[in-house]
């Protein structure tokens, strides 16, 4: 789905949001450092493997497992594939066009990707089932299904979600053929990821920007780190650029809100 | 070649426990979309489908646009894991077909010369699929509309009915619908009285054939008193029943 | 006597021989409902006061918009509405406008908030905007807040009673467009206040005891924070 840039924020409410920034405040009284409240619901889709829905404030997505077996690829013999992908439907934004993904749609699917990947939040040798023939095919598919601002944390959070609540069917290896036990197994989950997103609005950082908030800003950086305060993941985004300085100082709230939010994420996917 | 398992027991009920003439459990919400200037999401049975509705607003490109009404576009798209084997996001022939039954459904609904030159958008989108979602989609959409205050001349909805195991059904659900020998979704505009969609696959016999289109039309008007609970919940619910002393009705 | 009753599109309101207003549709001798709403017939005719819907632009009307776009000829105001409205420059610079002498931007930027007045709108075209008169043209300052058009009689309250009150609890000046828009200027605790109360009334369903819930919610103190 396409996202047109259309988004115009009145120039005096931009104003008054660097005014407010100023004295720490932001126009829906959040602190910079502040996310909005997050819910999160599990095994909301019975057909899939897993599922979750997301909401960030008034941004709310949908992510759905799918699990099923497949051939590796051939220089991974022994890995199983997990493929990332987001959409964000036409009935998320007035701004948003059904069609082939945009280049909006893709950065989100390919960071959100990238963070679950390289932390190793899933070892995929464990999706192994005979090695060089067959292996779990693991989809995650997320729908964007309201755009209030941050996208990409709020993916983040449901793909992570629905991984770790989700269950795939247990296969043997029988007489020299994969058999399809009736057992089923979770999905291997090693750690978990948190992804914290950062936009600059005048000289101030801001936690989980909202769509005003997006409209206002300079620059966005993501930041994805794992259990053990490690970086593992990072997009920065938007034509402007960002001082060396600012980018330790992302690195660390997300290192700290990124905990606070790992502690709610694995209290609702126990 | 094994042999197709029975869908109706001896007991002349349905493998979900259903009589013949019954329908799964539904539910339906309107307006849970922050952005979206109307939406409405309908649990039928165990599809799980959202419809909302943009507009009326400004058609782009501007060269569609028709001078004397509005341009109604719909798309009906299923989430990638809303059935049993992942489906490529991509829209399959399938979905568009029922992109363009649906928007055919709904048009004579709506007022479309009360908004010339603006097109009005209808996205249905199915995040959990079990038979029958194309008029799950179409009910919950017409719905959307009239939550988004665009002038309707009534409300649409719909029902499949069809023949498993030789008998008229209603309601088909997944299983039914693969496994047996018909399907028939209706949609109809109840007050007015008119059928606005239509499809049959299947063979009936002349008997079956209005046994099924009737029997679509008489639970379609159950589902039609659904809807009006689901609006009048968004909408009338309060302490008293007419404009109270703070305000004018304006015109 | 007048006869109230809640209705949905498709619903027969009354029969027989009526003056009628908009959102009605005579079918025969039926009176039909096209919208969500309230229904009233009286010897003045039969009405419908919808609950929901866009803001449709009608001539004469105050409305706030924001510029969006700018052509050689006007500016593009989104004036929250089926349609943008359009603020033709020579409205602005006289007869004498010419693209190539005057720089529209000089006067309105693409994120300006303007208040204007529906000069005229017919089916044919977009609704154009006119700036003449006390109190419209460039918003300086304020916070910008939407609510369905449907509610603005609800916000103002009769003869103003609801949105005086307001505006005397938080201190604020507030502006309310017949498009739904509203613009907030005031001190910042003033502004979340009157943000916040604007949004419950939005979401207050119609027949609700408002006028109770909003003293409420903005406490006995008056003159802001």
């Amino acid at each position: 789905m396409s996202m047109k840039k259309n988004y115009v924020v009145e120039i005096i409410r931009k104003a008054q949001m660097v005014e407010l920034l100023a004295k720490g405040k932001r126009l829906d009284e959040r602190t910079p450092d502040q996310h909005r409240p997050i819910t999160i619901q599990t095994g909301v889709i019975q057909k899939a493997n897993g599922s979750a829905i997301v909401t960030l404030g008034n941004t709310e997505v949908i992510a759905g497992v799918k699990i099923a077996t497949g051939t590796p690829f051939p220089d991974t013999p022994d890995k199983g594939l997990l493929v990332v992908n987001a959409e964000i439907l036409p009935l998320a934004s007035p701004y948003a066009e059904p069609g082939p993904p945009s280049e909006d749609a893709i950065e989100l699917a390919r960071v959100v990707d990238r963070g679950i990947r390289e932390s190793e939040m899933v070892d995929l040798k464990k999706l192994c089932i005979v090695e060089g023939k067959t292996v779990y095919t693991v989809f995650v598919d997320v729908n964007i299904m309201n755009v209030d601002g941050n996208l990409f944390d709020a993916t983040s959070y449901a793909v992570v979600s629905a991984l770790r609540t989700s269950k795939m069917k247990k296969y043997a290896v029988e007489n020299d053929k994969v058999v399809m036990k009736d057992q089923e197994i979770p999905v291997p989950v090693e750690r978990t990821p948190v992804s914290v997103t950062l936009a600059r609005i005048g000289d101030t950082l801001v936690v989980d920007p909202n769509s005003e908030e997006e409209g206002a800003m300079d620059m966005r950086i993501t930041i994805t780190t794992d259990d053990d305060g490690n970086v593992c993941a990072s997009q920065k985004g938007e034509a402007s650029t960002i001082s060396p300085e600012h980018v330790l100082e992302a690195a660390d709230t997300a290192i700290k809100v990124g905990n606070e939010i790992r502690a709610q994420i694995v209290e609702a996917t126990k | 070649m094994e042999a197709k398992r029975k869908l109706i027991g001896d007991d002349g009920r349905r493998l979900d426990g259903r009589k013949w003439d019954e329908l799964r459990p539904i539910s339906l919400e309107v307006g849970l979309l922050k952005n979206a200037d109307g939406s409405a999401y309908i649990h039928w049975g165990k599809n799980k489908i959202m419809a909302a509705v943009y507009g009326p607003k400004e058609v782009h490109p501007k060269h569609q646009v028709l001078p004397d009404r509005a341009l109604l576009r719909s798309r009906y798209h299923m989430a990638p894991f809303s059935v049993d084997e992942r489906k490529n996001p991509a829209p399959s022939r399938r979905e568009i077909e029922i992109s363009k039954v649906i928007r055919e459904a709904l048009i004579p609904a709506v007022v479309v010369e009360d908004y010339p030159r603006t097109a009005i958008e209808v996205w249905v989108e199915v995040l959990q699929s079990d038979g029958g979602s194309r008029v799950a989609g179409i009910t919950a959409a017409s719905l959307a509309l009239a939550d988004a205050g665009i002038n309707m001349r009534d409300l649409v909805v719909g029902c499949s009915c069809g023949i498993v195991d030789s008998q008229v059904v209603a309601d088909l659900d997944d299983a039914e619908d693969k496994e047996g020998s018909g399907d028939m979704p209706v949609a109809i505009m109840p007050n007015l009285n008119q059928v606005t969609l239509l499809q049959v696959d299947g063979i009936y016999t002349r008997a079956d054939f209005q046994k099924a289109f009737e029997l679509a039309i008489a639970k379609g008007m159950e589902v039609y008193a659904m809807q009006r609970e689901a609006l009048a919940k968004k909408f009338f619910t309060g302490e008293a029943a007419g404009p109270t002393e703070e305000e004018e009705v304006v015109e | 006597m007048v006869e109230r009753k809640h209705v949905i599109p498709g619903d027969v309101i009354t029969r027989g021989n009526h003056r009628y207003g908009s959102f009605i549709e005579k079918r025969g001798d039926d009176y039909i409902a096209l919208r969500v709403g309230l229904a009233e017939v009286s010897h003045d005719g039969v009405k419908l006061n919808p609950l929901t819907g866009p803001y449709l632009p009608r001539t004469d009307d105050q409305v706030i918009g924001k510029v969006v776009d700018i052509n050689g000829f006007g500016w593009v105001v989104d004036i929250n509405s089926c349609f943008d409205g359009f603020l033709p420059a020579s409205f602005v610079f006289g007869r004498e406008f010419s693209p190539a002498t005057h720089d529209l931007s000089s006067k309105f930027k693409v994120g300006d908030v303007i208040g204007a007045r529906i000069e005229s709108y017919d089916r044919s075209r977009d609704p154009q905007l006119s700036i003449r008169g006390e109190g419209y043209g460039k918003v300086p300052e304020g916070e910008i807040i939407k609510i369905s058009p449907t509610k603005v009689p609800r916000l103002i309250g009769r003869r103003g009673s609801m949105i005086n009150l307001i505006s005397e609890r938080t201190g604020c000046d507030i502006r309310v467009g017949q498009n739904g828009v509203i613009v907030v200027v005031g001190p910042p605790d003033g502004i979340v206040k009157t943000v916040n109360v604007i949004r419950m009334i939005d979401k207050e369903v119609h027949g609700a005891d408002l006028m109770g819930k909003v003293e409420a919610y903005l406490g006995g103190v008056s003159g802001g924070s």
